[in-house]
């Protein structure tokens, strides 16, 4: 990337920066939200969305348990943290940058690979999702996400004109 | 920076090779704890195992689990990227898995501290270098590594101790 950077305008290096998709997969599993906001990724079809959400759920305690890494001790009076499932994963077209909140929702974020400080976008939806499905007093927990200004939030944020 | 261990499997899913570089000893203690919170029956069998069979037992699931979860990435990544996508790696809190796979469908595995970058070409290099010369074309080992005979043999763990630690 270092080396294309020399070469190309902001303008074109812009390009490469997308944000393609967001999902929001709630405690148990299943999909609440999806929303594409570019293209570059295959169309699927909301059956096809909801396995997605379902594998990478399984997947995201597998990932858990797998751990090798040596235990670190915790601080004096702390308990140990607790182990943090998948966070980001990579493959050649694009990156997937996953964010767990507290209460288990999981935030499915796909940018495209150049797209920097994906974890502090991904935190922003999480707090546009607080502030407009949360405090909704309409919406019922655990069920998809049809708010009218969360949609028009997240499309003020990352929905490029 | 280190390497927590390396798992190749074959075309037929089964995995050939494991080697691990750190050894969880406070594991078993936390697991049988954590059993005898949740029953008092499963806690009783549970101990009945000696500490180095359930440490078995758990290394060759976590094979099973690694498979289960490449092979699932793998799909959905093929799923929505197109036929040509690859499935790279991926991240947690913890550690690092990095994947790279051959033509012939051998799958390399490495799991890592957080602080590498990409470890594709070393798990290239030692598919390239180290498998392939001392496994693939020795005389000795089967076409076909059924339950992994063949692969571990000197040449190749030697090869492979050294080639780790030079690339640390």
């Amino acid at each position: 990337m270092s080396v294309t950077t020399q070469h190309t305008t902001p303008t074109e290096l812009m390009v490469y920066r997308v944000v393609f998709a967001l999902l929001i997969i709630n405690k148990a599993g299943g999909l609440i939200y999806t929303r594409t906001f570019a293209p570059g990724l295959q169309k699927l079809d909301s059956n096809d969305y909801l396995i997605l959400a379902g594998t990478f759920h399984g997947i995201h305690a597998i990932s858990r348990s797998i751990n090798p890494a040596p235990p670190v001790p915790p601080a004096p009076g702390n308990r140990r943290p607790p182990t943090t499932g998948i966070e980001s994963m990579e493959s050649s077209h694009f990156r997937l940058t996953c964010f767990q909140s507290p209460t288990g929702v999981k935030f499915l974020l796909f940018t495209s690979p150049e797209q920097p400080n994906t974890d502090v976008i991904v935190r922003r939806c999480y707090e546009v999702y607080g502030d407009f499905v949360m405090k909704n007093p309409f919406y019922s927990l655990e069920m998809p996400v049809r708010v009218e200004k969360f949609d028009r939030a997240l499309g003020a944020y990352l929905a490029r004109p | 920076m280190s390497v927590y261990s390396l798992y190749i499997f074959d075309r037929h899913t089964e995995c050939i090779y494991t080697k691990r570089w750190t050894d969880r000893h406070a594991l078993p203690a936390i697991r049988s704890t954590a059993g005898g919170a949740l029953s008092n029956g499963s806690s009783s069998t549970a101990n009945d195992i000696p500490a180095a069979t359930r440490r078995a037992m758990k290394h060759s699931d976590d094979a099973k689990l690694i498979f289960g979860t490449i092979f699932s990435l793998r799909r959905m990544v093929r799923q929505l990227g197109g036929t040509d996508d690859q499935f790279l790696s991926y991240r947690t809190g913890e550690y690092k898995l990095h994947y790279f796979e051959t033509p012939t469908q051998l799958k390399l595995i490495m799991l890592t501290d957080l602080h590498v970058g990409n470890m594709r070409t070393v798990l290239y290099q030692i598919w390239a270098t180290l498998y392939v010369e001392y496994v693939v074309k020795s005389p000795l080992a089967p076409t076909e590594h059924a339950s992994g005979v063949g692969v571990a043999n000197e040449l190749f763990e030697g090869g492979l101790e050294r080639f780790i630690v030079s690339t640390m």
